[in-house]
């Protein structure tokens, strides 16, 4: 049996039956359709004072309908899936192409077989939940024995598995296994009177694999040293610096500076600050950034996207020039160009938008070193915990859990929670040194444009001359 | 909107969970039903309709506990699940604090009708709501040349939830809700694409404000064209009634009793101390009908009553479930607020002018912020920064839009240098959070 045939049999459908129902969403006149079947379990397990004492497992199950007509979108989805159902969900989206007179037949079936970017070499489903408590144990023990100022750990260990069953009026027929392996831990730490929180996770599209000793002595060190600098640290003196952005998580400044606003959704729809940027050199030629849906076992790797699209990796922006859009399958009808399989959604509950996946910068040749050596004041940053953006004004903020001021060249006192702001086209223009250091960060990055997905992002240590900095005033 | 077998489906469940050997068992049947329509410029651009139905259980098996969804309901696969969801638990280590609550907190029924459930919302034609959001765009579309886009969404849900557990609690909770919102964006200097936004929301299609979204939002839009940096400093900060929230919602945080227990809190051994400025009051308005958030019982099914969080800056109370209150000792309130309102002390529910012209006017000059953007709390220290936008304002009058800008500080202080509460809570919110104005607040610009 091949993987779209255990799928069809998962959602009891078959491809007659697919066809039929793609046709109903397609009676009123749309120009395409498809079918998103999914059905995901995850299992969670959460330690707590020193115990695992929580477990749990959810079960999700459904299917969407879609149906575009131009650039009109009708959207139903039903938990149910029995033909009465799907048809009443395919009427349902059908109505958005209500007057459209053209009528547009459904292709015959063509079976997909994608590169798989994320193997599993051990099932999830092998092992039961509760076998994997001394692992999360274990990782307690080890954080408790890092630093005598641990007083409080809470560990959450979370694996899925979703199968996704996809077709299209274009006769697309795919399906795909998708896992993910998230561990999570939040330290509290207490020194005297004075309280301190700090987290780290890991997150990959693995199987039980994931489940390491290595996994434990990185998180469990990472998150004891990233509470631990905050006793040390205080918040700096405020106002617009040069910021040194270390490498890995930094790459939340191409999320929420360049990332969102390079979607195509906002673009096609003039919203965006770089609505008219195509084609133009918009920064240092030292800098190319790449959105890519192909590195293995990453967490924002896709074997096809939502659409049934190949991942693939996407050139933003080449030696300094805006040379793609991340599109979905309307903005690349819109802009007269291919997908670049970026159509994401959270769930059958959602229609699919124009999302990133693992979105870095490429290395450049500078040291990072030599970069911390050439700022007289400003700060070092590679800790953060969220940001946001306005796609239209441009301004992106980022907030650092903890980094260090750079004062003469040197990295000084360690600072802890203050907010970075600035405008995503200046700010980009600002980079003025690359280092040679860039990784993705693996932390349990999720993306929040309407819906969640997650989504990774790396950097190499990179120099911005100007950004504002949160603080306190003299 | 009731599942013809929805209560079948939870006897099912229930009587599965025993026999697979469940000591106690919660579970909470929830059904929504919604749709969406946006209109974007002239036309529509998306419509979206479901209904889902999920089934949430709390087991509590030899002193062990889990908790397991699915929304398969068939029966043998239902059981299969609930069986193995057992097993699971079994494995887990016992935890001697996870109990079904205290029956005698418990909601026993016969409660007021809190006028959250529209009886017409299955009554309201598509048309009518696609009528909606496309008039929200009408009213702006081809009347400012500098209008680039814009989006205007009509939408609407109805929530049906049932608790049951093995002790015998029984609750229903029917809500319905209306939202009309708009969006649009404006050629500003250079690239720059200011956007504005409005949206009203009842519980009742006849509440629903339906006009002047598309104005308000151009109107906003517009105000925010030709923003500046400005100068670090300290200024008076004025804090608009639509975001206000985000600077009550550090503290309740900070009062959940999984923080307190977890010493994740700054206000952490703070119960029945005065923190903040006596000027504050904070109070749970749980049994307001026709309001967002008012209920009769929480999620364990422990009855609300309304009364004081914080009253003259003291706190008066933390949001002890039953498992937090086990393990800390503090007796159980509710798991969470219903629907907080803040205001100066004293005042809840006087009437009085004390809206955003006068707050600016008292204030005299600062920074009026309409806009927050990211940023966080620690929760350990109350220490925040956040990203904002507004306006600059001198005696009470508006100057020039503001951006880029962080307003930095600590929860605990910036509450102790509260000069005024508003009297003008949007009611379009699930709390009510009024204009807020705070004396000398830390600003980061050039």
């Amino acid at each position: 049996m091949t993987s779209i045939q255990r799928s069809l049999h998962l959602f009891g459908v078959t491809t007659e039956e697919l066809k039929i129902l793609t046709d109903t969403a397609l009676s009123k006149g749309g120009e395409y359709s498809d079918l998103f079947f999914e059905h995901s379990t995850v299992d969670e397990l959460t330690l707590r004072d020193g115990e695992v004492n929580g477990a749990g497992s959810h079960i999700d199950y459904g299917m969407g309908v879609r149906v575009i007509s131009g650039d009109q979108t009708g959207y139903a989805y039903t938990e149910i899936t029995t033909m009465n159902e799907m048809t009443n969900a395919a009427k349902a989206a059908s109505i958005i192409a209500l007057g459209n007179k053209k009528r547009i037949p459904v292709t015959d079936i063509t079976p997909m077989d994608f590169k798989n970017h994320y193997p599993i070499l051990k099932s999830w489903e092998d092992s039961d939940v509760t076998s994997r408590a001394p692992f999360i144990k274990a990782l307690n023990d080890k954080i408790f024995s890092l630093d005598h100022r641990v007083n409080k750990v809470i560990a959450k260990l979370t694996n899925s598995t979703t199968s996704i069953l996809f077709f299209n009026s274009l006769g697309t027929l795919c399906s795909d296994e998708r896992p993910m392996a998230t561990l999570s831990v939040t330290v509290i730490m207490q020194d005297g009177s004075r309280v301190e929180n700090g987290s780290s996770s890991r997150s990959y599209r693995m199987g039980s694999e994931f489940l390491t000793e290595n996994l434990i002595d990185e998180i469990a060190q990472e998150a004891v040293n990233r509470t631990a600098i905050l006793f040390d640290a205080g918040v700096p003196e405020g106002g617009e610096m040069s910021v040194v952005m270390g490498a890995g998580g930094s790459g939340i400044l191409l999320h929420e500076a360049i990332g969102h606003a390079f979607e195509a959704d906002f673009n096609r729809q003039n919203v965006s600050i770089f609505s008219d940027k195509l084609g133009k050199k918009i920064c240092s030629s030292e800098i190319s950034v790449v959105d890519d849906g192909t590195v293995q076992g990453n967490r924002g790797a896709v074997n096809f996207d939502d659409e049934g699209v190949a991942g693939q990796k996407t050139y933003m922006v080449t030696d300094g020039y805006l040379t793609s859009y991340l599109h979905d399958r309307i903005s690349a009808s819109y802009y007269k160009t291919a997908s670049t399989g970026n159509g994401r959604r959270e769930s059958f509950r959602y229609m699919p938008l124009p999302r990133m996946r693992a979105t870095y910068m490429i290395n450049g040749k500078s040291k990072e070193a030599d970069i911390i050596s050439s700022v007289k004041k400003g700060i070092f940053v590679d800790n953060f915990s969220n940001g946001q953006v306005q796609i239209g004004a441009g301004d992106f903020t980022f907030f650092v859990k903890s980094g260090y001021m750079i004062e003469s060249g040197k990295l000084t006192k360690p600072i802890k929670d203050i907010n970075i702001i600035g405008n995503g086209p200046k700010a980009l223009a600002d980079i003025v040194a690359v280092a040679d250091n860039s990784y993705i960060d693996n932390g349990s990055w999720t993306c929040g444009k309407e819906q969640y997905c997650p989504v990774s992002c790396g950097m190499p240590s990179v120099l911005i001359n100007k950004l504002t900095v949160g603080g306190l005033q003299q | 909107m009731k599942q013809e077998n929805e209560s079948e489906t939870i006897h099912f469940a229930l009587k599965a969970a025993e026999k697979h050997g469940a000591g106690a068992v919660r579970i909470t049947y929830n059904k929504t039903k919604h749709s969406s329509y946006t209109f974007r410029n002239d036309k529509l651009d998306r419509l979206q309709q479901a209904t889902g139905s999920s089934l949430f259980l709390q087991l509590y098996v030899n002193g062990r506990y889990g908790t397991f969804s699915t929304n398969r309901m068939e029966r043998t696969e239902l059981e299969r699940f609930i069986a193995k969801s057992i097993e699971t638990t079994k494995l887990l280590t016992e935890d001697k604090h996870r109990s079904l609550p205290d029956t005698s907190l418990c909601y026993k029924g016969g409660g007021t009708d809190l006028k959250q459930c529209d009886p017409e919302f299955s009554e309201i034609p598509s048309e009518k709501k696609i009528e909606i959001a496309r008039m929200c765009n009408a009213e702006i579309l081809g009347k400012d040349k500098r209008l680039l886009n814009v989006n205007s969404e009509y939408g609407d849900y109805e929530d049906h939830t049932l608790i049951v557990d093995s002790q015998g609690f029984s609750g229903t909770t029917n809500q319905t809700n209306y939202t009309v919102s708009t969006e649009c964006s404006v050629k500003g200097k250079g690239d720059s694409r200011p956007e504005g936004w409005w949206y009203e929301s009842s519980l009742f299609f006849n509440d629903l404000k339906t006009g002047g979204c598309g104005e308000k939002a151009l109107e906003r839009a517009i105000n925010k064209l030709g923003t500046r940096k400005i100068k670090s400093g300290k200024y008076n900060m004025v804090v608009e009634n639509t975001i206000s929230s985000r600077l009550v919602s550090p503290i309740i945080n900070a009062l959940n009793g999984a923080n307190i227990q977890q010493n994740n809190s700054f206000l952490n051994g703070k119960l029945g101390e005065r923190v903040f400025s006596p000027l504050m009051e904070i109070y749970d308005e749980a049994h307001l009908p026709g309001e967002f958030g008012s209920r009769l019982f929480d999620s364990e099914g422990i009855a609300t009553k309304p009364g004081p969080i914080i009253d003259q800056g003291v706190i008066s109370t933390y949001f002890m479930n039953s498992y937090y209150s086990k393990k800390t000792g503090i007796p159980v309130t509710v798991e969470s607020p219903s629907l907080p309102v803040c205001s100066i002390s004293g005042q809840r529910g006087v009437s009085n002018e004390n809206k955003l012209e006068h707050i600016l006017r008292n204030t005299g000059k600062g920074i009026f912020v309409t806009g927050f953007n990211g940023g966080n709390t620690n929760s350990s220290t109350g220490d925040f920064s956040f990203g904002i936008e507004g306006f600059y304002f001198e005696d009470g009058s508006i100057l020039y839009p503001v951006s880029e800008m962080n307003v930095t500080g600590n929860i605990i202080s910036l509450w102790n240098s509260v000069r005024d509460i508003g009297n003008d809570a949007r009611k379009a919110s699930r709390w009510l959070i009024p204009t807020l104005s705070f004396n000398s607040v830390d600003f980061n610009g050039f």
